[in-house]
């Protein structure tokens, strides 16, 4: 039985170290172990638009789970995820230009500086809630973008600014397939830290905030530390995601870190599943797949007599952007609780297959 | 209820990959690949679909009239809808798929997010982000951060333009015989884009005597500009830079006019343009902006050539072309015939057409004599045209009449390069 990604019957968990796993079982371990594995292999087997692909969900990955943790995890919000990090890779890039700092200890230092201004513009939130601190963070938002585009020291403003490829005892990173391995190094590490955070104390702490604040406090968490405390993971994720992302197009202008971001950063976890590390991932993937797979469905059209003329392809432009949002309404009626939610659902149909009850 | 459920997963994957691997098909022998990126449905749509329509129809007609000396010129255009994450997958599409050769692409977004990728790859981009930095290639101008040498765009830079219009200015403030210094403002969102001239418009007004006020942050979204309207009438600014785009540009347009600001108006190349005034109406008093071709319907030899070519989309040859499509046809025209240099001397790769770019000199191409302006691509000087036509609309009985005034040729000063 064992040899099914789940736990067989009557296999309770008799102690809190079993409890406290990261794994549920040897199986999922061994999943786990194995595509990490396979992924190394990716470069071999798939072209350069596939790895590109998974490079974006690597950085916008990294960024997700932090705002899960803050959202998801501990039942705060943030409107100001994308200006973070935008953040992270404008500081990771001005460390090494400025300071001359190499590259990959300019990542995890953006990092922390992305989560200095996080815990800054977090700070309402020790007084605030629900739609008033979503409004809050929504000017961190606007100031921070503003900011990049004034603050030509530290931006380069208009020009924008040069980050260099990761540079490691000599070997430059600078190919979209051994970037890949930063990336995906960077991804593990930090889905594994998340993993951990979660199992700790201070990750209960997070959770005991979301689900009744007042019994939290009664219990002895202190509030306002942990909810600065999210804030500054989150941000220090959206840092660390920002920095691999600038290092990654070698260049960062001001003019992508949006609004339009922040809700991006919203509609993966959402998709994925709010407090679920693994459906962070299955959100980012569906969300960096779905224009591919869309904008492929048009080139198929375009391939026909009938769709290659400029109507139709114009029309379809349209209908692909309409499309992405569809999706988004569809999953918040028909999954409200995320990919993660349908992803067990699966799970339980095969475990208790032909049986289903 | 479940078993339909994952049914449908299992159909859904399938789809998916069917369509993912749908795109990666062999390609036929000689022909080679352009990819074109597009904003239609994005925040610059306003403008992108007449420059994407100039490049798609090129494009098709290139290809309907025996390719590149006889190769097959394929391409493919995306809407990437100014999101540079999706400009970053399509070009890694077309290039570990199709061996793209050179691209056609679009605004300040993409372009830039592709600066490093391109300049590694060796594949030419002829951008509609005409942004003064990009015409650095060497890094000679030690203000250049990051040499651009594989970005083309056809058109005087941002700065170059702005400075076009400064220089104007000046003349005609002294023709008009006013007394002191005149006041000129820069109003513009707080963005890249109409960030770029900024700085270096500036200074050259400074140098021509101008008093530079601060400038006018105005939103990139349409709204209602009566505040800063009045803020620019307080201060009394003589000539104002508009650096927006599209409704940003025409809401500016009406508060100003609510309000009564008696100042001349400039925009940039983008924010003049036969859509824009037949919004803006009563409100398009004087009103100067930059143009590097004719319009639709002017009486020149090239003319003919983009009426052809506007047929592959519009067979009836009904449409009325606005100027960013002929830029369009200009920019694919002379990536072109860089292509065709290319075939002759050691075949179509990304970096013959780079090479191809610097052969000629005051170079127009082909057929379209009188559309586009004669260029000058040098390896240290991606300057391609330093010419700026000033035209003026003005509202009168109905509609907008656009008259040319003057032509301004800049100087290529080696501090300007890459600024």
């Amino acid at each position: 039985m064992s040899s099914l990604a789940m736990r067989p019957c009557g296999d309770f968990r008799t102690s809190y170290k079993q409890d406290n796993t990261i794994f549920e079982t040897k199986t999922i371990r061994w999943v786990t172990i194995f595509t990490i594995i396979a992924l190394c292999f990716a470069p071999l087997v798939v072209d350069g638009y596939f790895i590109t692909l998974l490079i974006q969900i690597s950085y916008l990955g990294i960024a997700a789970l932090g705002l899960n943790i803050l959202v998801g995890y501990t039942g705060q919000i943030s409107l100001g995820h994308g200006a973070f990090f935008g953040f992270g890779a404008f500081a990771s890039a001005w460390l090494n230009v400025s300071f001359h700092i190499p590259v990959f200890l300019c990542i995890p230092l953006a990092g922390f500086l992305t989560m200095g201004v996080g815990m800054m513009f977090g700070a309402p939130a020790a007084r605030i809630k629900g739609l008033y601190l979503a409004i809050a963070t929504l000017a961190s938002q606007f100031i921070i973008e503003d900011f990049f585009a004034r603050a030509d020291w530290f931006s380069g403003g208009a020009a924008g600014s040069v980050a260099d490829p990761v540079n490691l005892f000599g070997f430059v990173f600078d190919t979209d397939e051994s970037f890949y391995y930063i990336a995906l190094f960077a991804l593990v590490f930090m889905f594994i830290w998340g993993c951990n955070l979660m199992r700790s104390r201070d990750g209960r702490a997070f959770v005991a905030v979301r689900d009744h604040y007042l019994s939290a406090e009664i219990m002895g968490v202190k509030l306002n530390k942990y909810r600065l405390l999210s804030f500054g993971i989150s941000s220090f994720y959206a840092g660390i995601g920002g920095a691999l992302y600038a290092h990654y197009l070698g260049y960062v202008s001001a003019e992508g870190f949006t609004i339009m971001m922040s809700i991006q950063f919203l509609a993966m976890i959402i998709i994925g599943g709010l407090g679920s590390i693994k459906g962070t991932l299955m959100g980012v993937v569906f969300m960096v797949f779905l224009p591919e797979v869309l904008e492929s469905g048009v080139g198929v059209m375009k391939m026909t007599d009938w769709g290659n003329i400029p109507f139709v392809i114009d029309g379809l432009a349209y209908i692909k952007e309409m499309a992405i949002g569809l999706v988004i309404i569809g999953f918040l009626i028909f999954e409200p609780e995320g990919l993660a939610h349908r992803w067990t659902q699966i799970k339980n149909y095969w475990k208790f297959y032909p049986f289903a009850y | 209820m479940r078993k339909v459920m994952n049914k449908k997963i299992l159909v859904s994957s399938i789809a998916v990959s069917i369509a993912l691997s749908a795109t990666s098909q062999v390609q036929a022998q000689d022909s080679v690949f352009v990819g074109h990126l597009a904003d239609m449905s994005g925040p610059t749509a306003f403008v992108g679909k007449s420059y994407a329509n100039g490049v798609r129809d090129s494009l098709a007609y290139i290809n309907a009239h025996g390719g590149i000396s006889g190769t097959k010129l394929e391409s493919e255009t995306i809407d990437y809808g100014y999101k540079v994450p999706q400009a970053i997958a399509a070009y890694k599409k077309w290039k570990s798929r199709k061996g793209m050769v050179a691209m056609q692409g679009w605004g300040t977004a993409d372009t830039e997010a592709l600066i490093s990728f391109v300049a590694r790859d060796k594949t030419p981009v002829f951008s509609a982000s005409y942004s003064g930095h990009l015409t650095d290639p060497t890094g000679k101008n030690p203000h250049t951060k990051k040499p651009a040498p594989y970005n083309f765009f056809y058109g005087a830079s941002y700065s170059d333009a702005c400075r076009g219009l400064v220089q104007w200015a000046a003349e005609d403030f002294k023709s008009k015989g006013s007394k002191g210094k005149p006041k000129f403002t820069h109003i513009g969102a707080n963005h890249p884009f109409p960030n770029a001239p900024k700085a270096a418009c500036a200074e050259y007004a400074e140098e021509l005597g101008f008093n530079v006020l601060p400038p006018v942050v105005v939103s990139m979204k349409p709204g209602d500009f009566k505040a800063q309207c009045l803020s620019i009438k307080s201060s009394g600014s003589n000539y104002g830079y508009i650096a927006n785009i599209g409704g940003s540009v025409l809401s500016l347009i009406k508060s100003c006019k609510t309000v009564g600001v008696d100042i001349q108006f400039m925009s940039s190349i983008w924010g003049g343009d036969k859509n824009t005034f037949k919004a803006a109406t009563d409100g398009i008093k004087n009103y100067i902006f930059p143009t590097m071709t004719p319009f639709w319907g002017d009486d020149v030899p090239g003319m003919k050539l983009v009426h052809e070519i506007s047929k592959m989309s519009d067979p009836e040859g009904k449409k009325d072309r606005v100027h960013h499509y002929m830029r369009g046809v200009c920019s694919t025209y002379f990536m072109k015939e860089a292509m065709e240099w290319a075939k002759d001397n050691g075949g179509i790769t990304g970096e013959n057409i780079k090479k191809g770019m610097y052969v000629n000199t005051n170079w127009v191409p082909k057929g379209l004599e009188g559309v586009c302006l004669s260029a000058n691509w040098t390896n240290e000087d991606h300057r391609g045209i330093n010419q700026v036509n000033i035209y003026q609309a003005n509202y009168a009985d109905g509609s907008v009449k656009v008259k040319k005034i003057s032509q301004v040729t800049l100087e290529r000063r080696d501090d300007w390069l890459g600024y």
